[in-house]
């Protein structure tokens, strides 16, 4: 009983030193990457903005404006004191477009998380133990493919409350399907790799060697899906908002169009407040694929995409 | 510093003993979502932004028709809202001011019917009851104004406006001249479909609505969409004039032989669309048919008829349960006369069914209208075209009807000609003007009958209290709200009765003087109080009415 | 495993999904606010008039019977009534159907032929710095919002320039003696024209990257430097060779394509008022219009069920690498 542990003693260090050696060499990638690089800036500059909304920001974005004779401060033109205008309910488009910076990486980043994290541990179950678990898990994946997702995420959002939360809920009860079926075949392959052997054999209990010997495998496979669900998150939260099913009391880019698009922001020309929100979100979204491509490198350095 | 700590915490105790009453809870002012309609969306943030500055805690909350019809109107026992925007929305039927001013406010309808706000004053009962059987106009139009004066007094609602619904129409394709502005209703109504005339080789007249149709149904009151429908397929036996009155149509004239009986004479030589004449058995059948179960729509218009029977040929009379003043315009006005011999045998079948007439849907709807049934694609277009037999027959050679869901694309259409009669516009009037600058398009707007408000609830405190309502009314600057919401296409209101209606009016209703600080004075004077944090409390003695 | 019992297996599968999502798809409907008497809202209602509505819509009855009734009637195709609309959910979604099947096929056709000859394309310029510009450029058509993209198009091509109609999939009252002859007019295409453009661009990126990808791995095989060295030219080798095995993968997506893109097109569908499924359901689910909502819901499930079948099956019989048809290999 003592060999196998002074034997996991040693193992265990080495494992994570590969890993953090793996995350390393991966910032290192994401550096010499130019898209990478590109993505990475972005994401930070973002992130900057979201923390400092509220310094960056003239107006509160859901302030409601007048002008100094008392009128309401509605369609104005871009000018010094509102550089993108105000909307047809006289808000500050710039000040709604730089906190929409915060719903956008809000709904990003956790619903990006639900979904790789039960992806990933239904992935490392099914693969590892297989059989009865196995299948079950894979057929409540195979359900969860036939669900078609915008129009799941629709219906969910009209029978909860509006809020920004249901695009997060929505996707961790459906998208974690592709997520976990990918990891499930890496797991395949790793577990019979020689180390993991040797840990089975020396008795080692299954969560150890599921979470030390097998995720940190897996881990940056993790991240690679990660980084493309935070942009199909912002992205569906932006479809939900647009027909009319989101929170309209919290800010984000897919209100905006919305609103701009009810607000009949085309006939009046107002590109200045339709157009913006829509680079915001094009920019956070490549972002994320330059990102996971910078992965792909990393990972398969035959690029090859899986969808 | 612990001591201080203290004494603050004492402090703000002390105050709460010591505070007159309750502090009032805070309140959701519910709307529609500003997809559905952005004037409401917006009317709703700028009241709840002046309420918030007597010190009350209020939160716009926008939610779909569906669901805020579910909490407003069908859970009655025990509501579940504090206050909401509403709306009625204007119909030639309520051309007469008895459905808005009875139903709306009558303690009889509170229950089930349209008086959801739960108002209740016998004063008020009594009166709208008496103008009800009184058949004098101006005795009727004395009982009317005075109705709306208890109305002010006790300001059941923050009525906000009569809005102007703009409409548009090609100018180069529809001669202005023949384009029919009906009192209260606008240019879009069923005159303006039979008398338009063309202009030049397009005589198809194409118009558009942002709701999809659900049903062409005679039996049947669905959307307000489609009884645009209704109208043209099946003719009435009395039609509401441009003056907003109950004239002949069907009818060749009527006679009112005393106050509960009348006789009506059928216009001769009348056919149905597949050819078949209209006699005054289909009369009779076409009163009769929504008395039964199969059409409970509408069966509340029939319910004060005792008896009818043909006297000849051409002769219908009705005999009433009592004097009706209403009785022309909300029955003879209504009702569609459907054919005895199609509808005869379908009601015969749907009698041992649990489905009624008005799941019911014909493959080719027959009327006797000025308009026959072509087409249909759902969630498209309805085509109707010309019955040229008609009294009465259309200039126009069809009548299609758009269905389009925004008004971004409607305006982009009538702009490109591919609609050229706009007549369902949910958008800003405003863009609707400057795009139509320069262009052969002509745009209308006209008061209406509906008006848009805030309802509040008054199953609980603090809104059964008549002061704290009228605090809140005049608290609302109706001029800022036409500005600043309607964009001036909206006339201030403070009465169910539209200006539109001229008669029935009462004069200087809606002179009302507003102000943040007159509310606050009023509010003083019934003894709510402010504290020190600026939130409002219940005079002495009230208290929060908890788990309702 | 023999072919036939792969397919028996596959299709028992998928019997079995559908089963799962017509349940959950019941239940879940259940759980909606909202009163299905809102349509009705306006005249004046009895209480009882309001029972005779539940009534004849069957929500009178416990749920289980309900669940018992709803699942025979789907084996027999009977998707039940809509609330608000008359007529059968089934006519309705007959109805508007066609329209969602031809923008979704049209989109999808003209994004596979554009990805998969421009894939090719920058796998035979493979490191070029055209290469190098346009990838990123075809990641972002992939990033934005469809009904932003779509909103700026009909801004420009319909409002400013007027070459397009503004919405719509026909003009007012046109007539066509059969249905074939409606899908394949002239007025239809130039109705079709931006919202499959929309759609285009943002599906294009999908097999353009599959297709690039699959090449450059398929020019590192053996039989391509064979080829080379009996001195053929690159592109002959590209369109004989590399560009036949590549395509295996394009066809399996565009198959999966047609399932997750008809339930995709919703908010196209929107912005340019086009009378399809999705804005049936997006109507439906907004007025608490449930066998509406569940029936267009459903049959774009089945759409997507069966298309994950077909390029299941495409798979395992185009790819000779997937031997049994399973993952663990």
């Amino acid at each position: 009983m003592a060999t196998p542990n002074t034997s996991l003693r040693t193992a265990r260090p080495s494992r994570w030193r590969l890993f953090v050696r793996s995350l390393a060499g991966t910032g290192a990638l994401l550096l010499r990457d130019p898209y990478a690089l590109f993505g990475t800036v972005v994401y930070a500059l973002f992130v900057l903005i979201a923390l400092f909304a509220e310094q960056l920001a003239p107006f509160d974005p859901l302030e409601i404006l007048f002008t100094p004779e008392g009128n309401l401060a509605a369609d104005l033109r871009p000018s010094r004191e509102h550089p993108l205008g105000t909307t047809s309910l006289a808000r500050d488009v710039y000040s709604q477009l730089l906190y929409g910076t915060r719903s956008a990486l809000l709904v990003g980043v956790t619903a990006a998380f639900c979904v790789v994290a039960i992806g990933t541990v239904v992935g490392l179950v099914a693969g590892y133990f297989g059989g009865l678990v196995d299948t079950v898990l894979m057929r409540l994946a195979d359900i969860a493919f036939g669900i078609p997702f915008l129009p799941f995420v629709i219906v969910l959002a009209a029978f909860l409350e509006p809020s920004v939360w249901n695009v997060v809920l929505a996707m961790a009860l459906i998208l974690w399907r592709d997520t976990g079926r990918v990891i499930r075949s890496q797991v395949l392959t790793v577990r019979e790799r020689s180390y993991v052997e040797a840990a089975r054999v020396t008795g080692s209990s299954t969560p150890r060697i599921i979470f030390l010997h097998i995720a940190p495998n897996i881990l940056p496979l993790s991240f690679l899906y990660g980084s493309i669900a935070v942009g199909w998150a912002i992205l569906t939260e932006a479809s939900i908002s647009f027909l009319g099913f989101g929170d309209s009391n919290v800010i984000s880019w897919g209100y905006m169009l919305q609103d701009a698009f009810v607000s009949q922001a085309l006939s009046r020309g107002s590109y200045y407040w339709f157009v913006p929100p829509g680079i915001a979100i094009v920019l956070v979204v490549t972002a994320g694929f330059f990102i996971s491509r910078g992965y792909e490198e990393l990972l398969f350095p035959r690029l090859r995409e899986e969808d | 510093m612990k001591k201080f700590v203290f004494a603050l915490v004492a402090m703000m105790l002390a105050a709460a003993v010591w505070a007159e009453g309750d502090q009032i809870r805070s309140f959701e002012l519910l709307s529609r979502t500003q997809a559905e309609d952005p004037t409401e969306f917006q009317a709703a943030q700028l009241v709840a932004q002046e309420w918030r500055k007597l010190g009350l805690d209020v939160e716009h909350k926008a939610i779909p028709w569906e669901q805020l019809a579910q909490v407003v109107w069908f859970d009655r026992d025990p509501p579940d809202w504090d206050m909401t925007m509403w709306r009625m929305v204007g119909r030639p039927e309520r051309s007469d001011p008895d459905e808005l001013i009875y139903n709306l406010f009558h303690s009889s309808t509170a229950d089930a019917g349209y008086n959801f706000i739960a108002y209740s004053n016998p004063e008020y009962d009594a009166v709208v009851e008496a103008q009800r059987v009184e058949t004098d106009p101006d005795a009727r139009q004395a009982l009317i104004i005075q109705a709306q004066e208890i109305l002010d007094r006790d300001q059941p609602n923050a009525f906000l406006v009569h809005p102007q619904q703009a409409y548009a129409y090609r100018s180069d394709i529809w001669d202005p001249a023949t384009v029919v502005e009906q009192s209260g209703i606008g240019i879009k109504n069923f005159w303006t479909f039979v008398d338009a005339a063309p202009l030049t080789d397009q005589r198809d007249m194409i118009l558009n609505s942002g709701v999809v149709v659900q049903a062409i149904n005679p039996l049947y009151i669905s959307g307000a969409t489609d009884s645009w429908i209704t109208e043209l397929i099946w003719d009435r036996l009395l039609r509401i004039s441009p003056e907003g009155l109950a004239e002949p149509w069907a009818a060749e004239s009527y006679n009112w032989v005393d106050d509960t009986t009348i006789d009506v004479t059928l216009r001769s030589g009348m056919t149905w669309h597949d050819g078949e004449p209209v006699t005054v058995e289909d009369v009779v059948f076409s009163f009769q048919a929504p008395q039964g179960d199969e059409s409970p729509m509408y069966k509340p218009f029939v319910s004060g008829i005792a008896d009818i029977a043909a006297l000849d040929e051409n002769t219908v009379r009705f005999t009433l349960s009592q004097p009706s003043a209403a009785f022309l315009t909300a029955t003879l006005a209504k009702i569609n006369l459907v054919p005895l011999h199609i509808w005869g045998p379908i009601l015969d079948d749907l009698s041992t069914k649990d489905e009624n007439a008005e799941s019911y849907q014909e493959e080719i709807p027959i009327g006797s209208g000025p308009f026959k049934y072509v087409n249909w694609l759902r969630s498209q277009e309805v085509v109707l075209e010309a019955n040229t037999e008609h009294f009465s027959a259309p200039e126009i050679d069809r009548w299609i009807l758009r269905i389009i869901p925004n008004a971004e694309a409607s305006l982009g259409m009538l702009r490109s000609g591919e609609l050229n009669f706009l007549s369902g516009y949910l958008g800003d009037p405003q863009v609707l003007v400057q795009t139509s600058e320069g262009q052969p398009i002509d745009v209308v707007a006209s008061t209406e009958v509906g008006f848009r408000y805030v309802a509040f609830n008054h199953r609980a405190a603090p809104f059964d209290d008549p002061a704290f309502r009228r605090a809140l009314s005049l608290a609302l600057n109706r001029n800022f709200f036409v500005q600043a919401a309607y964009k001036g296409f909206a006339v201030p209101s403070n009465s169910p009765v539209s200006t539109a209606l001229g008669f029935w009016t009462a004069p200087g209703i809606t002179d009302l003087e507003t102000g943040i600080e007159l509310a606050k004075g009023i509010l003083a004077e019934a003894g709510y109080t402010l504290d020190g944090r600026g939130r409002l409390h219940y005079p002495d003695g009230v208290t929060e009415q908890h788990g309702n | 495993m023999t072919g036939i019992s792969r397919f028996g297996r596959r299709f028992l599968q998928m019997v079995f999904v559908l089963w799962a999502v017509a349940t959950i798809l019941f239940f879940l409907f259940r759980l909606a606010p909202g009163s299905p008497l809102a349509a009705y809202i306006e005249p004046t209602f009895t209480q009882e008039q309001q029972e005779s509505i539940l009534r004849r819509f069957g929500l009178d009855r416990p749920v289980h019977v309900q669940y018992g009734i709803y699942l025979l009637n789907l084996l027999k195709g009977d998707l039940g009534d809509s609330f608000h609309l008359s007529g059968s959910v089934a006519s309705i979604v007959r109805d508007v159907f066609p329209y969602t099947i031809a923008l979704t096929l049209v989109s999808l056709i003209i994004a596979y032929i554009i990805g998969v000859l421009a894939g090719a394309f920058l796998a035979w310029r493979r490191g070029s710095v055209f290469e190098g510009i346009t990838i990123p450029l075809v990641l972002t058509t992939r990033a934005a919002p469809e009904f932003w993209l779509g909103m700026i198009l009909l801004a420009f091509f319909s409002f400013k320039l007027g070459w397009f109609p503004a919405g719509g999939a026909l003009s007012p009252g046109a007539e066509f003696p059969n249905n074939f002859a409606r899908f394949f007019s002239f007025d239809f295409l130039r109705h079709l024209f931006l919202p499959g453009l929309t759609l285009a661009i943002y599906l294009h990126g999908l097999p353009l990257l599959l297709m690039l990808s699959n090449m450059l791995e398929i020019m590192q095989d053996d039989f391509v430097t064979m080829a080379e060295m009996k001195g053929l030219s690159t592109w002959t080798i590209l369109v004989r060779h590399a560009a036949r095995n590549a395509l295996l993968p394009v066809v399996t997506a565009f198959a999966l394509g047609v399932g997750y893109s008809i339930g995709g097109n919703v908010v196209v569908e929107t912005v340019f008022s086009w009378p399809g499924l999705g804005r049936v359901l997006v109507r439906a689910v907004a007025s608490s219009d449930y066998p509406l909502a569940q029936g267009a819901f459903f049959v774009i499930a089945v759409v997507m069920i069966f298309m994950n079948f077909i390029a299941d099956l495409l798979y395992s019989s185009l790819d000779p690498r997937v031997s049994s048809g399973d993952a663990k290999h």
